[in-house]
């Protein structure tokens, strides 16, 4: 098995192993340890698009281009876009459970911090390197689990584009620094 | 029994006699008209009787499942419009529950939420339903207060966002800021106006070995003897395109086959159902917009007593007084809610409507079969304004192919899907609002900010766009200035 389907295959199991841990989150493994083992699929799924796809094919191959407006320009989605693609989709499919991209310093102010505890677990993971936030919130009248992952620059991209972009509040970002977090929430019993 | 108790008797039984024809209108059959309550919009009046189309739950089911439906419902019809306007507030973008504070604001996860039926003491343009500010609900406050965000919108009233030509809710295809600021300083009219696909469908040409002489048409005598409608099928495109009388009056029998094959399956009127096996697009998209509705395949067919729980129990004729009268298959003039002329009343539409059978005149289609039903402001001033002229003179062959402007090259464009050119049927693709309209038409020929003007100035429009806008959107300025990197800072 050459290295991509490898990767490939690791994915798909640990799509299947998350959504039925999921589904069984309340009667067996805690929340956290679900929440946990979502966001190793999400980023391993970022991060394969980023390298495999966006990288390979914007820089090393120089064949296209990656674009906030891919339709208009004909270019590939941004990383962060996908991501989002992701969520949505999940979100019109399921209301056991959601994610998100968001920041303290969004791009788009839609992705800033919406709820106290959104805001609480983006200030934690900016706080202390390394360390996730967990809690749990009442949204609409029912009561989520919610989890807060670090997210972040990876790589002079990302730093470049968020600082370049003329929306951006922060023009000082820099390799390694986090500029936002992964929110998962689920819906408690 | 005394009088005041043959009252109540006889009030009793009023009553449930009431609630009887009620509940069978309902879920039965019947003449539901007396059940609207109230009208409906110019949007759906025309499938004001099929019930189902929109209201898909059980009669009995919950508030929510039955408001679940009917968002659903929504999805069924307009769900591609919004995915070609890239919808700027996707109902997936609300359903995550970090939305919720929003939900309670304006939920904006049920199209129903701005967009009510039968209210028309409160629909406004585009069956909104909501007040005309209902931006502010989600765009005034924190993170979002869009004031804050932006310097220039600071002194803003919020009844503006959408009316004044700067933003929509839905399609922002035209509208968003980066677009405005790579179309900033574009000349009113570009140097060749062409509308490209136009031009390109228009100089298509047949392939010669198939075109048909009027001496190969294959049809029975009778037909054989209407000199006519064979001269206008041997110039028409159906001709050109080698397809013969058989492939529409007797679609069932094959390529090739023997003329008694031909006259045994022969139909004089053949149905619309024949047009649309081969043009797919241009019949899809007819059932999305105003003139094709009642075609829609999920508005829903009247309802067969019969076939009913009831159907069993009660005699025959009480269930065939009980069914639903047939549907009308397609809307007439007479039903139309804009000013239409008198004597096209009578007039239904269908493929042949626009399309005579025989000639398949796209010209005819593209001008006078709208001009003659069609008496508004704009239609009327269409005649004798630039863009006829320009019409006439690509009709004459005094002008390139594309160089013309017809009723259809802006209400029924072209579009490439792919790889082939086709022709929206959907009138209402670029109305409602009409910036819908710049990218797939304007765009071809004039600036990006004398289509936002041109299009914001209902006089304009009324004129059939005699003359210049008199008003401007700043839309464009503003966003350059944002883009720019001082003025960033300064906005910051």
């Amino acid at each position: 098995m050459n290295p991509i389907s490898r990767k490939l295959a690791t994915l798909a199991v640990g799509v299947a192993t998350a959504m039925s841990a999921a589904s069984a989150a309340a009667d067996e493994v805690p929340y956290s340890r679900v929440a946990d083992m979502l966001y190793q699929v999400m980023s391993a799924d970022r991060e394969a698009y980023t390298r495999m796809v966006v990288q390979r094919l914007t820089v090393d191959e120089e064949v296209i281009t990656a674009s906030e407006h891919f339709e208009d320009d004909v270019a590939l989605p941004l990383p962060a876009q996908m991501f989002r693609f992701g969520a949505e989709l999940v979100a019109d499919e399921s209301e056991d459970f959601s994610y998100a991209l968001l920041s303290l310093d969004p791009i788009n102010k839609k992705n800033g911090p919406g709820t106290d505890l959104e805001r609480e677990g983006l200030e934690f993971v900016v706080d202390n390197p390394g360390e996730n936030f967990y809690g749990e919130e009442e949204l609409g009248g029912e009561r989520y689990f919610a989890a807060v992952y670090p997210d972040y620059a990876v790589s002079e991209a990302c730093a470049i584009c968020h600082n370049e972009h003329k929306d951006s509040p922060r023009t000082d970002i820099e390799v390694g620094d986090v500029m936002g977090g992964v929110v998962i929430r689920m819906l408690m019993d | 029994m005394s009088r005041r108790a043959s009252l109540w008797v006889g009030w009793i039984f009023a009553t449930l006699v009431a609630v009887g024809v009620v509940l069978t209108w309902m879920t039965v059959g019947g003449d539901r008209k007396v059940l609207l309550a109230g009208e409906m919009t110019d949007a759906h009046h025309q499938i004001e009787l099929a019930c189902e189309s929109c209201h898909a739950a059980p009669v009995f089911a919950s508030a929510a499942a039955a408001k679940k439906a009917l968002n659903k419902a929504c999805r069924n019809c307009h769900e591609d419009e919004l995915k070609d306007g890239d919808d700027s507030h996707p109902r997936k973008s609300f359903r995550n529950p970090r939305m919720a504070a929003y939900w309670e604001k304006l939920d904006a996860r049920f199209c129903t939420s701005c967009h009510e039926e039968h209210r028309p003491e409160i629909t406004l343009t585009g069956a909104v339903t909501v007040a005309a500010d209902f931006c502010v609900a989600c765009h005034s406050e924190g993170e979002q207060d869009v004031r804050k965000n932006r310097p220039s919108h600071a002194g803003l009233t919020f009844e503006t966002c959408a009316s004044a030509g700067c933003h929509n809710y839905h399609d922002n295809t035209a509208l968003y800021a980066d677009f405005l600021v790579d179309h900033a300083d574009q000349p009113w009219l570009v140097p060749d106006p062409v509308h490209v696909l136009s031009a390109r469908q228009r100089s298509q040409e047949p392939a010669s070995e198939a075109t048909l002489e009027r001496a190969d048409a294959m049809a029975p005598p009778d037909a054989l003897n209407e000199q006519a409608t064979l001269d206008h099928w041997a110039g028409s495109g159906h001709a050109a395109a080698g397809v013969n009388c058989a492939a529409c009056h007797a679609p069932e029998v094959e390529a090739g086959a023997p003329l008694s094959d031909i006259e045994a399956a022969w139909v004089s009127a053949p149905p619309r159902t024949v047009c649309r096996d081969c043009h797919k697009v241009e019949a899809r998209t007819f059932a999305l917009g105003r003139h094709g509705m009642r075609q829609h395949p999920e508005v829903s067919g009247p309802r067969d007593a019969t076939g009913s729980a009831v159907g069993d129990v009660l005699p025959e004729a009480i269930m065939a007084w009980l069914s639903d009268a047939p549907h009308p298959a397609h809307m007439t003039v007479r039903e139309a809610r804009v000013p239409m002329r008198g004597a096209a009343a009578d007039q239904s539409l269908d493929c042949g409507t626009c399309h005579q059978p025989h000639a398949v005149d796209t010209k005819r289609a593209a001008v006078e079969a709208c001009t003659s039903c069609h008496d508004d402001l704009h239609s009327r001033a269409y005649v004798g304004s630039p863009h006829h002229a320009l019409w006439l003179a690509e009709v004459s062959g005094d002008a390139a192919a594309g160089t013309g402007v017809s009723c259809a090259t802006c209400h029924m464009f072209k579009a490439k899907r792919r790889g082939r050119i086709v022709t929206s049927h959907n009138q209402n693709d670029g109305l409602r609002p009409n910036e819908k309209m710049i990218r797939p038409v304007c765009l071809d020929c004039h600036g990006l900010g004398f289509a936002i003007d041109a299009l914001a100035d209902d006089d304009l429009v009324a004129g059939n766009f005699r003359g210049r806008p008199t008003n401007h959107v700043e839309s464009i300025e503003w966003a350059v200035r944002h883009a720019a990197s001082a003025d960033r800072d300064e906005d910051r």
